[in-house]
């Protein structure tokens, strides 16, 4: 031990013993100084006190929600995409298919989205702020009241999970569109929304399952397995955290 | 072991102690969020750095720490206009938090402002986030004893602005 040198309490070494820093003889010795000196003993109550009021005035932030804007972006790019992982997923009970979907998935969410999914419309069902694309009206509305086992409205809810991260996240099929959108703060982050091509009519689409690129996106997105009704029913009491 | 999973995840758990950090550094809830933001964003672009194995959470505060200098450094300080005593307004409601911690970080924001920033963040990551000596002198890139007396130095001056 002898980085503090001295053999009187200096401050340094004070404060070394009062964040536990200090071990053995040196620490009894301090200690035993502290229990003899009342003004000694004075400022150790008056400096845990002070740490005390630091770590629970600045504690509210970290258990405060953090604001939408503050994330981990985990699978926007499609560069990002891990194929062991998509693999991985799909071992513990995930859809079979091709390893490199994910990816195929990921552009194609990007593509088909801003190409055709995002046109000017007030009443549509995504909105786009900040660079990032979030549920609106009916859709949101959707996603955080709508159970997978009871469907009203023209939105269906599929699969309920989490992400690596541990957003919860939800797919949904609206009328000839169908996506996945993850939990970011109060609202739902779209990470895809695939239209069906022209032609392909909603019970078609019903009877051959999910879109191939929506299975995809949901496949490199899940971490473990999907929620069932019990568990979809106590995320949404407790608000899809 | 898929290492990028575990990063992005380990990173999006650490955010919130991200945040408590960039919180006592910064000037304002504002400043405090975007450099929050910036941190993460250079931590998902270096990652390639970061040694599996190694601690997560010192390797991100040490990315927000300079990250935090650079702002800091090559900002004038006139643009400060927020009060610190208004930034608890910003935080977003959290009902489990105490009324009474949640005002006085008004004023441990006000206080820790008034910190030279080489006693500040000492006080931050050994005070309120909780790292030993040794960790923080490494992060910093500083001697074990230089940590010791600016501690001591900060500690007494934030303790003499707030009272007991």
């Amino acid at each position: 031990m002898g980085w503090w040198g001295h053999d009187v309490v200096t401050d340094e070494k004070f404060f070394a013993w009062l964040d536990g820093e200090l071990e053995g003889d040196e620490a009894k010795m301090v200690a035993d100084e502290v229990a003899a000196d009342p003004g000694l003993a004075r400022k150790a109550e008056e400096h845990r006190a002070l740490q005390r009021r630091l770590s629970d005035a600045f504690g509210t932030i970290a258990t405060a929600p953090l604001p939408d804007a503050l994330a981990v972006p985990t699978r926007h790019e499609p560069e990002v995409v891990d194929l062991a992982a998509a693999r991985r997923a799909r071992q513990s009970g995930g859809w079979s298919g091709l390893p490199q979907w994910a990816a195929i998935a990921a552009t194609l969410a990007i593509g088909i989205f801003v190409g055709t999914m995002v046109p000017h419309r007030s009443d549509g069902p995504v909105m786009v702020e900040g660079g990032r694309v979030y549920a609106a009206a009916a859709l949101d509305q959707a996603l955080t009241e709508q159970l997978a086992s009871a469907p009203s409205g023209d939105t269906r809810i599929g699969l309920t999970f989490r992400d690596q991260a541990g957003a919860i996240c939800r797919s949904f099929t609206q009328g000839p569109s169908s996506g996945l959108a993850c939990r970011n703060g109060s609202r739902w982050q779209v990470r895809g929304l695939f239209g069906s091509p022209e032609g392909q009519s909603g019970s078609y689409r019903m009877a051959a399952g999910m879109d191939p690129n929506l299975a995809g996106l949901v496949d490199s997105t899940m971490a473990g397995e999907p929620f069932d009704a019990s568990q979809e029913m106590a995320a949404k009491d407790k608000g899809w955290r | 072991m898929v290492p990028s999973i575990s990063f992005e995840s380990e990173l999006a758990e650490l955010l919130p102690r991200l945040r408590r950090f960039a919180y006592t550094l910064s000037r304002s809830a504002a400043d405090a969020d975007d450099l929050t933001q910036a941190s993460v964003e250079r931590a998902l672009k270096s990652r390639g750095q970061w040694q599996e194995g190694t601690r997560l959470d010192s390797w991100a505060y040490r990315i927000m720490r300079n990250l935090w200098i650079d702002t800091v450094r090559s900002r004038s300080r006139r643009d400060r206009v927020e009060a610190p005593a208004e930034e608890a307004d910003r935080l977003g409601e959290d009902p489990t938090a105490s009324m009474d911690a949640a005002v006085d970080l008004s004023r441990m924001m006000a206080a820790m402002e008034r910190l030279p920033d080489e006693q500040r963040e000492v006080v931050a990551l050994i005070l309120i986030e909780g790292f030993g000596y040794r960790e923080t002198a490494e992060m910093l890139d500083v001697p074990i004893g230089t940590v010791s007396s600016r501690l001591v130095r900060g500690r007494t001056a934030l303790l003499g602005m707030v009272g007991a």
